[in-house]
């Protein structure tokens, strides 16, 4: 048998601190921009955030380097704590970095994060993984880790140190619209997932009870999550116009050919899949001699299935919404383009105007959407994973 | 052969619908009344769809080969210190958004073909290293030893047990990247990329829904035609894996 | 008491059970042995009606089961099967609580219950109650398996293979905790089981099944001694029907008694009065011994049996 991991130097973690400090050398720091459509004109490390703060950050890395190669157990959570500080100072290296560098004249002038320093950050990101992974409950320190490091750029970003940052700029400038953003993609996508949750339970319990549904039912689900999604939107919109101009009391109801309606529509039928296939076939796995032993002993059909079922099953089905709710986040993002309105509005209006700030303002919350989504719902599993069975069963 | 019939006859249409579009004029005509431009004239749909295909035939290949060398790597020798970072990179990275990860691309590559590619190969790559895990991960350890004990090398070992052995899970992300992929390079068409998408963004900017139909039209057949030569691909791979174990 | 009357059960057109009659006396265990495919748990799966009967008539104490209230009838009945069929979900003490918590007994007198159980099936409660299925062993579980089905104390003990998935240690150390238990508790018990040994060894009748027929329906003696068709006699094993005779009698039964209990010679070996004559022959031939020395459980010698005893006595 091999060593436990933990036990062995960990080559991972070295080789992405060393790469971290080659990028962050080699590639612009920062970048200064006159205003919001002309590049800027690109600063490095030392230019950057100046001499000494260039040398705590190498040495960072390199304290990284050498206490990944010892073998003592608590060193992931050393490296761990190092890895969060490092990912904590960098909001401050920023503000730093617009201090030193942003003329004080220029009104439009604006800071964009460098090259460099999202090569330092995705780095850091990898190495935070990695080293969670080593560490022996991932989950906790996970926690601590990602809201420990939200507080720092939250607090940087709260007491205005972050102005000039492109981002935050883009962001000042459309509060409202960004609120609106959030809770358009949110409503939309959710209630995609719940109407499709709703339907999925409805047709795996109606192919459990006849066989002769369950082959055209999964054919027809898989059916419709390979068409992109964008013919789906596009092949909504004819129906769902025709169908508005038909009975002219849907448009007051907002149904239109574009607009929330076909969204809807396409991000329902894309959420299907995972949760029947996985509704199904979790409720249709639960043993026979179970089923059989609490028939046997007098349980009735709706007793077997909230008491033993449906508790067996509820980690997959959970897994399905997981799943179905992930891609519903960036699905609808896609659904601006027939102007469902969410993140995906201001990606799209980015790439218009080629100003590649409201685009990140668009994409970065689209992914923080799903992340978060991702997070809750694996939480969501976990407690929902009945005492008893195993944690990878 | 005959699991083959299916995706043929997906293909002609597509051809025939990508070829003869202003066969359906009228029919476009009859839906939009008033509409003077029927058919996307602006390029024609064959070399769109050839773009289409070409991008994601090249993104696939180029992410295939980097996924499997990469699942390959980090599951021997030096490598496999990687291994727990790279699967957690192939589930974490798959929680991204596709739609984000072209924004994204922009940025770093300006507009047209190469962010697209870039994108695509990027986000492509995820479930096919996903898989190459756990197709790899699947074998039995005894098959393993059983091989390398009967005096074959490591790479024979690679070679002729493993990756045989793994291909049906691998074919299998190679499909879900590949569908993926023909939706993304559709998006392609917002930063610049000559695909399929371009119709249905030109008829979605200029409220002209029959271009819109007609891309949209053409996206479905592909992305139908493609998946449906996968299953064909599994089916046949399956049936010589059998009479593989029949016979042996 | 369960009656069953020119029953049969059909699916399609194969026909798993063919017009079978059997009598099941209260208190007594009927052990249904065959081969897979011949329709014993079949019958056995009739009697609780998770199949429904195509022919005939089951009844239970008098009563046609079809006239009784299925859930009332199977709630009425402890149902233990092959692999435990425990929720992997609840704790021990919940799946011993099954029955008793779907018949609405108090909690208190649902954890009494329970301790009593489990301490009966020699599982301590304070150690067992709170692990999870997955966390005992396979004779664990299926002790479990059959405190939940004693656990609302049923007139009525179904079995379907209950310890057919346990090694050959734990299965006799099961069949011996049975024996004790049926002992104390006389549940009516249809048994079901491949297993021959474990049919003589349980049964106080035993009806051998064969496409879903019922071939001789006798105590385990009547059909070691005569079975009644070339099925029966190879199913018992024509080779060592002989032994298997001598293992339903006891040592005790046989032996010569001694008028007084007295000191054992600890030098010599010695049968125990519980031993069967099997185990008695074994013993003897391995040394070799013309008599030996009984000893009862407290250990004091109270007869002798002899190699002839032996003979006269399994015969």
């Amino acid at each position: 048998m091999l060593a436990p991991a933990s036990d062995m130097p960990n080559r991972v973690v070295p080789v992405l601190a060393s790469l971290a400090l080659v990028l962050i050398w080699w590639l612009d720091f920062g970048i200064v921009q006159p205003n919001r459509i002309v590049p800027g004109t690109g600063y490095g490390l030392v230019e950057a955030i100046g001499a000494a703060n260039s040398a705590g950050l190498s040495a960072g890395l390199l304290a990284l380097m050498v206490m990944a190669r010892h073998r003592f157990r608590a060193r992931f959570y050393g490296l761990g704590a190092l890895v969060a500080l490092l990912l904590m100072w960098q909001p401050i290296l920023l503000a730093e970095f617009a201090d030193r560098q942003l003329p004080a004249d220029a009104a439009y002038a604006r800071t964009a994060i460098g090259a460099g320093f999202w090569s330092l950050l995705f780095l850091l990101g990898l190495m935070a993984i990695e080293v969670l992974s080593q560490l022996p409950s991932p989950r906790g320190h996970h926690l601590i880790l990602v809201a420990l490091v939200l507080v720092v750029w939250g607090v940087c970003v709260a007491a205005g140190r972050l102005d000039s940052l492109s981002l935050v700029t883009e962001y000042a400038s459309r509060p409202d619209q960004f609120r609106q953003a959030l809770t358009h993609h949110l409503a939309l996508s959710l209630s995609a997932v719940l109407c499709s949750l709703v339907i999925a339970i409805a047709l795996a319990i109606m192919m459990m009870r006849r066989d002769r549904w369950r082959q055209p039912v999964l054919a027809t689900v898989s059916f419709l999550q390979t068409i992109p999604s964008l013919a789906l939107f596009g092949l909504l919109i004819a129906p769902l116009s025709a169908l508005s101009t038909a009975f002219p009391f849907l448009q007051t109801l907002g149904i239109r050919g574009i607009g929330w309606a076909p969204a809807l529509l396409a991000l329902v039928a894309y959420s299907l899949l995972p949760i029947v296939r996985n509704t199904y076939v979790a409720l249709s796995e639960v043993p026979d001699d179970l089923v059989d032993a609490g028939r046997g002993m007098g349980m009735s059909e709706r007793q077997l299935f909230l008491k033993l079922k449906l508790p067996l099953a509820m980690p997959i089905i959970i897994e399905g919404v997981r799943v179905t709710t992930i891609q519903a986040m960036g699905l609808t993002a896609v659904a601006a383009l027939i102007g469902a309105g969410g993140f995906g509005t201001f990606i799209f209006q980015g790439l218009g105007q080629a100003a590649m700030d409201l685009v990140l303002l668009g994409a970065l919350p689209t992914i923080a959407l799903a992340l978060a989504a991702d997070g809750v719902l694996t939480a969501l599993g976990q407690v929902c994973r009945p005492a008893g069975l195993k944690a990878n069963g | 052969m005959r699991v083959f019939i299916r995706p043929c006859v997906w293909l002609l249409a597509l051809l025939f619908c990508a070829s003869f579009m202003s066969v359906f004029e009228a029919l476009f005509g009859w839906f939009q009344p008033g509409q003077t431009s029927l058919i996307y004239q602006r390029a024609g749909f064959l070399s769109l769809l050839q773009n289409h295909v070409l991008l994601v035939l090249i993104s696939g290949s180029i992410g295939t080969a980097m996924a499997v060398s990469a699942g390959i790597l980090v599951t021997r020798g030096w490598g496999r210190d990687f291994l727990p970072l790279a699967s957690q990179v192939a589930s974490i990275g798959q929680t991204f958004p596709p739609v984000a990860v072209l924004a994204l691309a922009v940025p770093v590559l300006g507009f047209g073909e190469a962010p697209t590619l870039m994108a695509l190969v990027l986000y492509g790559l995820l479930p096919i290293l996903r898989n190459t895990l756990v197709g790899l991960d699947g074998i039995a350890p005894a098959v393993k030893e059983a091989a390398s004990g009967m005096g074959m090398s490591p790479t024979q070992v690679l070679l002729k047990v493993e990756l045989p052995l793994a291909g049906r899970v691998i074919l299998a992300g190679v499909r879900t990247s590949v569908t993926i992929n023909i939706a993304t390079a559709a998006i392609g068409s917002t930063i610049g990329a000559r695909t399929l998408g371009d119709p249905v963004i030109a008829g979605l900017v200029n409220g002209n829904t029959g271009y819109v139909l007609q891309g949209a039209l053409l996206i479905g057949l592909l992305a139908i035609t493609t998946d449906s030569l996968f299953e064909a691909l599994q089916r046949t791979w399956s049936q010589r894996l059998l009479a593989a174990a029949v016979a042996g | 008491m369960i009656e069953l009357k020119g029953v049969s059960c059909r699916f399609g057109s194969t026909v798993a059970v063919d017009a079978i009659n059997l009598t099941v006396e209260t208190g007594e265990v009927c052990v249904l042995v065959g081969s897979s495919g011949c329709g014993k748990s079949t019958t056995l799966r009739m009697i609780n009606r998770l199949l429904p009967h195509s022919a005939g008539e089951i009844s239970v104490d008098g009563q046609d089961i079809r006239r009784i209230d299925v859930r009332k009838l199977r709630l009425n009945m402890g149902y233990a099967i092959q692999g435990t069929g425990l929720f992997p979900h609840w704790t021990v003490a919940r799946n011993v609580a099954l029955v008793p918590k779907l018949l609405g007994w108090s909690r208190d007198r649902i954890t009494t219950r329970v301790d009593e159980l489990l301490t009966l099936l020699g599982l301590a409660p304070e150690t067992f109650a709170n692990k999870y299925p997955e966390q005992l062993s396979g004779g664990q579980a299926q002790r479990v398996g059959v405190a939940r089905a004693l656990a609302a104390d049923p007139n009525i003990l179904l079995m379907d293979e209950p310890f057919g998935a346990l090694d050959a240690i734990t299965r006799d150390n099961l069949q011996n905790e049975m024996l004790r238990i049926q002992r104390q508790v006389h549940k009516t018990t249809v048994f079901v089981t491949h297993d021959i040994d474990e049919a003589l060894r349980l049964a106080t009748r035993i009806a051998v099944m064969d496409q879903g027929r019922i071939l001789q329906h006798d105590t385990p003696e009547n059909i070691l001694r005569s079975p009644a068709n070339a099925f029966v006699e190879n199913l018992l094993g024509s080779q060592d029907r002989g032994l298997k005779l001598s293992a339903l009698r006891r040592v005790g039964d046989a032996m010569s008694r001694h008028p007084q209990p007295c000191e054992p010679d600890l030098e010599t070996d010695w049968l125990s009065e519980d031993d069967s004559l099997r185990q008695a022959l074994s013993v003897m031939l391995w040394h070799e011994a013309e008599q030996l020395p009984v000893r009862d459980a407290g250990g004091a010698e109270i007869g002798v049996l002899s190699r002839d005893q032996i003979w006269t006595g399994a015969t």
